[in-house]
């Protein structure tokens, strides 16, 4: 990857604290847009599964998105619980900070907590409610953090959210507390939310190279981890730009060093290991990491023979968030699939950048979102499969093009070496299942059709 | 390549191996937790019958909601229409959320737009967005009308739906006559059923106005007379096409006000459109002229019942969803004397073969103590066919059930039902609760199974309970709105989802001499 110059980078950043040119794309009116702020930041947060999230406002915000994210939990579950203060019509003219009041000493009273997020909503933002003021009060009185994420639906897109959630933990939790004297401090990783277990899979490799995790920020964390995540030594930002500007904040004041990578492929996941060990600057690590990785690369590129056989040149349509989009083709590449379209609507130029830089020529950039535009990509690109999210599973779906689940609700593991063994299989299982024969052959009594073989 | 080299192993198999459980014992360093005991201390608290006192007297926060807001209802109700758009004035998370909603449920794509409001329009007023959004959507989605529905965003700030649509039409972005139907639906007050109604009304009345046919009610049509039915928030596909064959089966002509099955049910022909199905934009306005209107979802369907009964000035029957045999008699009776028809001899043979199930299932369905949480409507259908087989609704939770109808309420209908029976003397039916209440009352006053939505999974799994899936929404279990549940036949399928559940719960927690081949 080529250096950027700083300026460029700062001004490039969707995750810098001060965006100063090009900021997170804004929505366009009239499509199908992705999620919303209050979406970006409830979803950046609630991997913390100790803690207790509620979210102030009217019923929908929490009632239409509770407990359906594939983020993992290895103990406490309070994080899954939907908490709301179900604001009505006379709480909008009067106000609902008494409600939220209210709210916050049950949920402490009751269940607990470590600590709780509070979620501003479009409504609570629009009457003004003094959420700050409210969480303090509250905070000061129970003894337990009461954190308000101002960021309501309408300030703009998920990724600006996931940014002002990363704003939240710098202001209120990061700093707060201190590690054990004999916690051995390590790699805080940034934008990894333990879809599908993927952090359990992370966590383990690098137990192997001897690194220690000192914060998840946040798949599968405990609040109190998080409190000392400014003890670590380095940071990574798991391919989430969003939370750059927290990386780039948590090296300006505690003088952290961070890099940005990804565990999907082998390759990326070599180069991350490699990075934690150079920054920690310790050259025993170092060896450590180039003896694991070396055995890993070559144990899977033994067993990943026959898939590679089997994967090689065919071609995929890959629409995903920005923040996967570059780090898949990586993957896909090592497994000898072309990448032949790519959707960039929630990319930043940067990652734009990044998907050139590994994408050949031939592949068509999907600026906006829409299934007709996907779907026309894959037929003019005569690809085979699609891998995208929930939202155009069923598109596909109705297109009988074979697909794969790379978002939220994917029940696979994808990251670091078995990860993509584990991709490597599910890509010829999704192209091999005979469901799409039995697609492609129209009705026996209709004309022309091509013999239907089991 | 073998099957074994491709065993892929998903999330409920892999972190079961011993080293990932082994790794997550090692993090527990980390939580500083409680001890073993005193986390058991507090579940047990959880469950004991002081804790449930202090759980009912919640009043400010709401803890597993079980209800949706009103634009989700709106979104599903355009899509119930020929070739229409459903269009979500707000910022954009809402949209994404009841397409996510949707498509999950009824595992389809779901075609909705949002106006993506931001800081600019909070400030400003939304009319720039609504503006451009239409002139985007309308070039890149082609739809033949619009629906629009407001958002808490929308409506806090106070837009003017009809002055934005206006507006839009000076500048040219739309034409004066392509149709904009719209309806105002605040999230903090009501549901996704008040949502329904208010875009149905909205739909049915501006269709209606701009075609400046006046009604002559029951004089039907050119085409001869008509019924019109409406099903209401329905999430089976399945009863859409069991009502359309009860009205084939009855030879009379009808039109469905609202049909969301062809979009939600549509086949893989290798090629996605946007719109399949759905009520014709020109059968509307003719809808007026029809016989009578039947509608299947009362509590539901309020504003869009005020309306044909008084403007369109039409003969008006308002059920409940018509669930087992009594309902779907209801039903068929109503159909009878709306049309004039006979009950077909198809039907009344149907009934009897259900009977007979039911007959067959008996001993295993009585006196088994029900959980029930739904809307309304389903809920006064659900405690019907429960009373009828003697099953016995013991908690009954309707999150959204501050409703009414001809004055009177849900609530006071459901507890006459249930007083009517022997079976239904134990049951208290809870309005405005969570699914947080259910699990209280789920644990210290046990029943045998849980009725409801994929939502109720935790509480049911906490208490031990199986669940049977019924409503909306059903995120984990797969296919099971193409299987219809109202009618004889809807009746038949719900009596095997119930009884198998049972049988399959006496086989897992039963071996050796009452591991039984027969039952």
């Amino acid at each position: 990857m080529d250096p950027l110059r700083q300026d460029e980078f700062d001004s490039q950043a969707c995750g810098s604290i001060a965006p100063k040119a090009k900021p997170c794309p804004r929505p366009k009116p009239g499509e199908a847009a992705g999620g919303c702020s209050f979406d970006g930041a409830q979803i950046t947060l609630l991997p913390i599964m100790d803690a207790a999230h509620l979210v102030h406002g009217p019923i929908a915000c929490a009632g239409n998105s509770w407990e359906s994210r594939g983020t993992l939990s290895s103990g406490p579950s309070l994080s899954q619980y939907g908490f709301a203060t179900d604001l009505t019509d006379s709480d909008i003219i009067f106000g609902g900070e008494k409600k939220l009041k209210d709210s916050i000493d049950y949920i402490a009273g009751r269940f607990a907590p470590p600590a709780i997020f509070v979620y501003s909503t479009c409504v609570t933002a629009l009457i003004g409610e003094d959420m700050d003021a409210v969480c303090k009060e509250a905070a000061d009185r129970l003894g337990i953090p009461v954190i308000p994420v101002n960021s309501p639906g309408f300030v703009g897109s998920k990724n600006l959210g996931n940014r002002l959630a990363g704003d939240a933990l710098l202001q209120y939790v990061i700093g707060t507390g201190e590690p054990e004297p004999e916690t051995d401090l390590g790699v805080n990783l940034i934008g990894e939310y333990n879809i599908a277990g993927e952090m359990w899979d992370i966590e383990k490799l690098m137990n192997s190279a001897g690194i220690a995790v000192t914060s998840r920020i946040t798949g599968d964390a405990r609040y109190k981890e998080i409190t000392w995540a400014h003890r670590a030594r380095v940071n990574m930002v798991v391919c989430s730009r969003a939370l750059l500007g927290l990386a780039k904040e948590m090296e300006s004041r505690y003088g952290i060093p961070y890099f940005e990578g990804s565990f999907y492929g082998a390759k990326e996941t070599t180069y991350s290991l490699r990075q934690m060990a150079y920054l920690m600057n310790d050259r025993e690590m170092e060896r450590r990491v180039d003896r694991l990785t070396e055995r890993e690369e070559a144990r899977l590129s033994q067993e990943l023979r026959p898939y590679r056989k089997l994967l090689r040149g065919k071609r995929a349509v890959l629409y995903t968030g920005g923040v996967k989009s570059w780090s898949v083709i990586s993957a896909l590449k090592e497994l000898g699939v072309q990448v032949v379209g790519v959707g960039t609507n929630k990319s930043t130029e940067d990652d734009v950048r990044r998907i050139a830089d590994r994408v050949g020529d031939d592949t068509e950039y999907i600026p906006e979102g829409g299934a007709s535009r996907i779907i026309k990509t894959v037929r003019e690109r005569k690809a085979d499969i699609m891998i995208a999210g929930g939202r155009n599973m069923y598109v596909a779906m109705k297109e009988q093009i074979p697909f794969i689940d790379i978002n939220q609700e994917r029940h696979k593991a994808y990251a670091g070496y078995e990860g993509l063994l584990r991709l490597a299989k599910e890509l010829t299982y999704s192209l091999a299942n005979p469901i799409w024969k039995l697609a492609a052959s129209p009705a026996p009594w209709d004309k022309e059709a091509p013999p239907y073989d089991r | 390549m073998s099957r074994d080299e491709l065993n892929i192993k998903d999330n409920t198999s892999l972190f079961k191996e011993e080293r990932y459980v082994q790794q997550r014992e090692n993090k527990k360093q980390f939580e500083a937790p409680c001890s073993e005991q005193e986390t058991a201390e507090a579940l047990a608290y959880s469950k004991s019958a002081e804790y449930m006192e202090k759980n009912f007297s919640r009043q400010n926060v709401v803890i597993n909601p079980h209800k949706a807001c009103q634009p989700l209802g709106s979104v599903m109700a355009a899509l119930g229409f020929e070739k229409t758009l459903p269009f979500v004035h707000g910022s954009q998370g809402c949209n994404a959320y009841f397409r996510s909603h949707l498509s999950r449920h009824f595992k389809e794509p779901t075609p909705s737009v949002s106006t993506s409001m931001t800081e600019d329009a909070a400030v400003f007023g939304g009319m720039n967005n609504l503006i451009d959004g239409l002139e985007n959507s309308v070039a890149l989605y082609k739809p033949e009308m619009v629906a629009i529905c407001t958002t808490c965003m929308a409506e806090v700030i106070g837009d003017d739906l009809n002055s934005f649509i206006g507006n839009a039409r000076i500048k040219g972005v739309i034409s004066e006559e392509y149709p904009v139907a719209y309806c105002n639906t605040p999230s903090f007050v009501g549901s996704h059923i008040t949502g329904y109604d208010a875009m149905i009304k909205g739909i049915l009345s501006y269709l209606y106005t701009r075609s400046g046919i006046e009604s002559k009610p029951g004089s039907g049509e050119e085409s001869g007379e008509k019924l019109n039915v409406m099903l209401g928030f329905e999430p089976y596909t399945g009863n859409f096409a069991e009502l359309r064959k009860i009205l084939g089966a009855f030879d009379t002509k009808y039109t469905i006000l609202g049909d969301h099955s062809g979009n939600y049910d549509s086949p893989a022909t290798g090629e996605y459109e946007y719109y399949y199905g759905g009520t014709k934009l020109a059968d509307v306005p003719q809808a007026a002229n029809a016989l009578a209107t039947l509608s299947l979802q009362k509590y539901t369907l309020k504003k869009t019942q005020e309306y044909i009964s008084g403007t369109w000035n039409q003969k008006l029957a308002a059920l409940s969803t018509p669930l087992g045999i009594k309902g779907t008699d209801t039903l068929l009776a109503t159909i009878s004397e709306l049309t004039g028809l006979p009950v077909p001899a198809m039907l009344t043979e149907e009934r009897g073969r259900v009977v007979d199930a039911l007959m067959d299932s008996h001993p295993y369905l009585h006196g088994k103590r029900v959980a029930l949480v739904g809307d309304p409507d389903l809920l006064i259908g659900l405690i019907g066919f429960c009373l009828e087989t003697g099953m016995e609704p013991v908690h009954i939770i309707c999150s959204n059930g501050d409703v009414d109808f001809n004055e009177v309420k849900f609530k006071d209908e459901a507890e006459a039902l249930l007083a009517a029976s022997p079976y239904g003397t134990e049951a208290t039916v809870h309005v405005g609760k969570d699914l947080w209440h259910m699990r209280s009352l789920l644990l210290n006053d046990k029943v045998d199974l849980a009725i409801g939505s994929s939502h109720l999974k935790f509480a049911a799994k906490d208490a031990e309970v199986p669940l049977v899936r019924v409503g909306f929404p059903i995120f984990d279990r797969h296919h099971m709105h193409r299987y219809p549940i109202i009618g004889y036949q809807g009746t038949l399928n719900l009596l095997s989802l119930i009884v198998n559940t049972i049988l399959q719960q006496l086989d897992d927690h039963n071996s050796g001499f009452n591991f039984e081949l027969v039952r």
